[in-house]
């Protein structure tokens, strides 16, 4: 077998399987940080309003 | 226009950025086809381009506003550049942790010393000393200046994080192109970058209005403590 029908031999399709673990964690912080943050700028906003 | 009427319309417009926000999640998690190679894992693009391309236009917006304060000094510019330098650390901090979960499946690495990751890894770390220094400095009009020449000197690395992948061909693959991509994978992405532009533009607003009232609050001459007019009275 050459080396190139090795190479592709290895990786077969090429397609990663499965993973929804990794989106799931990804999204999960994103909407989480996101999340804390607005909620970080409302606390901010209120003190500022009763500070004027 | 009255307290309650503003109240009403920036209630409705949250909520139609909520909506959009909603909307463009599900397209991105449900509807849009897997990845040839990567699979579902390629999801985590829907989320992590539109970050990273926000924390590069607030890296922009913080820019402009450096240079305007020192062409024309000016309290509203100057807190529009403290807002835009926290959103920046902000998208860019959560979209770099995205990046990284990213990393993982496809390339092996959380994280490689790759030119595009170490040239944002520069910008964010750059930021957090553009918030500490705005912390540190007591007098306002000296803290503007200050903040304003080094948010010009960071500003040096965005066009170096956009154009990286070109320049150093490595691991981080290069900005796709809509003629490249499945169409439904583009609307998944554009409907995606239009949510995360209105979340950046609603946390932009709020930030900013904070910024401002802390200025004129430390701008503003107090009036004179009533234990002195007595003192005077007597």
């Amino acid at each position: 077998m050459s080396t190139l029908g090795t190479v592709l031999a290895a990786v077969g399709e090429g397609r990663i399987r499965g993973g929804w673990e990794y989106v799931r964690t990804a999204y999960g912080i994103c909407w989480t940080g996101l999340s804390l943050y607005a909620l970080s700028l409302w606390i901010r906003s209120r003190r500022s309003e009763e500070r004027k | 226009m009255d307290v309650r009427t503003k109240r009403g319309l920036e209630t409705a417009a949250l909520l139609a950025v909520a909506a959009i926000f909603a909307y463009a999640a599900w397209v991105g998690l449900v509807w849009a086809p897997p990845d040839r190679e990567m699979g579902d894992v390629q999801r985590i693009m829907y989320a992590h381009v539109p970050m990273v391309q926000m924390m590069l236009l607030a890296g922009t917006i913080n820019f402009v506003c450096c240079v305007l304060y020192l062409f024309r000094a000016s309290w509203k510019t100057d807190a529009l550049a403290e807002a835009s330098a926290e959103i920046t650390l902000v998208f860019g901090a959560i979209g770099t942790t995205l990046g990284s979960i990213w990393g993982r499946p496809t390339w092996g690495v959380y994280w490689a010393w790759d030119p595009r990751l170490t040239t944002v890894a520069i910008l964010l770390v750059a930021y957090a000393g553009y918030m500490a220094l705005r912390r540190f400095v007591d007098d306002p009009e000296r803290r503007a200046v200050w903040a304003a020449v080094t948010g010009i000197v960071i500003a040096v690395d965005v066009p170096i994080i956009y154009f990286s992948v070109k320049w150093w061909k490595s691991l981080h693959q290069v900005q796709s192109s809509p003629r490249t991509v499945d169409p439904q994978m583009v609307y998944a992405l554009r409907w995606n970058i239009l949510a995360f532009f209105l979340l950046l533009i609603v946390f932009l607003v709020v930030r900013y209005r904070i910024a401002l009232a802390a200025r004129v609050r430390e701008t503003t001459v107090p009036e004179a403590a009533p234990r002195g007019r007595e003192a005077v009275a007597s």
